[in-house]
């Protein structure tokens, strides 16, 4: 089980890495999103959102609607953000669940993997 | 006779049956939609296993290229592995080679492509020797493999990011399911209203459109303004709605019975069912050698507006 420090270094070193790509601001710059991210078995939640290609994450509870709700266990979702293991897997079996459009769903797949892809 | 079934992920409004004949082979050469079911597209190819001369396998891709490395798409080969004795083929060996061929006859033969001419090619891991070949001939080219299978405006213009890009996301995307990629089912038959308005510039700023007929249909905008479209499986009602949509000139890279242009996966059946050896052993030559002794050609039809 990862606590809820861990999983805001996750999604730090995430943001960091997201920076560190000059490409992925250029093509998110029409894709303005909320996303929360939730812990299924400790209490820790976050919101990323991505404005005009700028990605920031804090942590809390949202007051906004969030287009994409992203739910897995502590530790799923700090290996995830920190690149330790893709999302495809464990969101093909279930492990990681994501709310939210299918497109929106294949975006932040693609996000994750122009940061910590091959 | 030889039978040659295709069976597609497509909208079963596209069925098609027909008789042709090819070298002195009479062939009946026949496609089924199973509207996206997968199930029903295994159970299908489980009963065609051992009763038919090939399988092609439509409306998916199981095999994509970037330079020389190749991916598999998950569900793809879920689908070769229910067919254990009949050759199946996705169509993938033969755009290889038919596709490059096409932009070769094109160049030596009529007065579209040329070095600077922009092409929008709306996917092009599934059609990589193509892309090589407009690349070959110094064509302005936008590879739209981020734009529309992932929503992403972000034209990738050269083969090398291409090949990068490729590396990065093809395999873990191919693990995904493929209809999250790719229109399947009823998807084939209608427009993305916000992504066709959204990409319209694209197709605006293109002389040429190339690649997958489902992707150019779904983002296709209002109107064209003469372009030329180079692709297949096209029916005559396509080619009567590129018509209506201001395309200036439809070339079909596969050949045409009846009217309609089949898929690429349909033709590799054929060529298979030809050669008569494992799909697994035949080379670009002999799809070369066996396209020039069929005289299958591009064809060019002008859409007169």
């Amino acid at each position: 089980m990862a606590t809820h420090e861990e999983i805001s270094a996750s999604l730090q070193s995430f943001c960091e890495g997201y920076k560190k790509n000059s490409k992925l601001e250029l093509m998110n710059r029409d894709w303005n999103r909320v996303i929360i991210i939730k812990a299924s078995d400790i209490d820790s939640q976050h919101i990323m959102t991505l404005r005009n290609g700028e990605l920031a994450v804090v942590q809390g509870v949202s007051d906004q609607n969030p287009d994409l709700v992203v739910t897995s266990d502590s530790e799923t979702l700090a290996d995830l953000f920190y690149g330790d293991i893709t999302p495809t897997e464990p969101y093909m079996n279930g492990t990681l669940v994501i709310q939210g459009s299918e497109d929106d769903i294949v975006r932040l797949d693609f996000i994750s993997l122009m940061i910590w892809g091959e | 006779m030889k039978r040659v079934v295709s069976i597609s992920l497509g909208s079963s409004k596209r069925d098609h049956q027909v008789q042709v004949e090819l070298l002195g082979e009479q062939f009946e050469i026949s496609r089924l939609g199973v509207n996206g079911d997968f199930e029903e597209a295994i159970g299908k190819l489980q009963q065609l296993d051992g009763q038919v001369d090939a399988i092609g396998l439509g409306g998916i891709d199981v095999y994509v290229y970037a330079g020389e490395r190749r991916y598999a798409f998950k569900d793809g080969l879920k689908l070769i592995e229910a067919v254990k004795s009949t050759p199946v083929v996705d169509g993938s060996g033969l755009k290889n080679t038919l596709e490059r061929e096409t932009v070769a006859f094109l160049l030596q033969n009529i007065d579209i492509i040329k070095k600077g001419t922009r092409v929008l090619m709306v996917s092009a891991v599934d059609r990589f020797g193509m892309a090589e070949a407009f690349a070959a001939a110094e064509c302005d080219v936008t590879y739209g493999d981020l734009i529309f299978t992932a929503g992403i405006p972000y034209p990738i213009k050269t083969l090398q990011e291409l090949k990068e890009m490729a590396a990065k996301l093809l395999p873990e995307m191919t693990q995904l399911p493929f209809h999250m990629l790719y229109p399947v089912g009823e998807k084939q038959e209608s427009r993305d209203e916000e992504k066709a308005q959204k990409f319209a510039p694209y197709y605006y700023d293109a002389e040429i459109i190339a690649g997958d007929f489902h992707f150019i249909k779904r983002y296709l905008p209002d109107k064209l303004n003469g372009q030329t479209i180079i692709t297949n499986t096209t029916t005559a009602a396509d080619v009567e709605f590129l018509r209506q949509n201001g395309a200036g000139r439809l070339v079909t890279t596969t050949p045409v019975f009846e009217g309609r242009s089949f898929g690429t996966n349909v033709i590799e059946g054929v060529l298979v069912a030809l050669l008569g050896k494992p799909s697994s052993e035949i080379t670009p030559e002999d799809y070369l050698d066996i396209i020039k002794k069929l005289d299958f050609q591009p064809k060019i039809i002008e859409l007169d507006n």
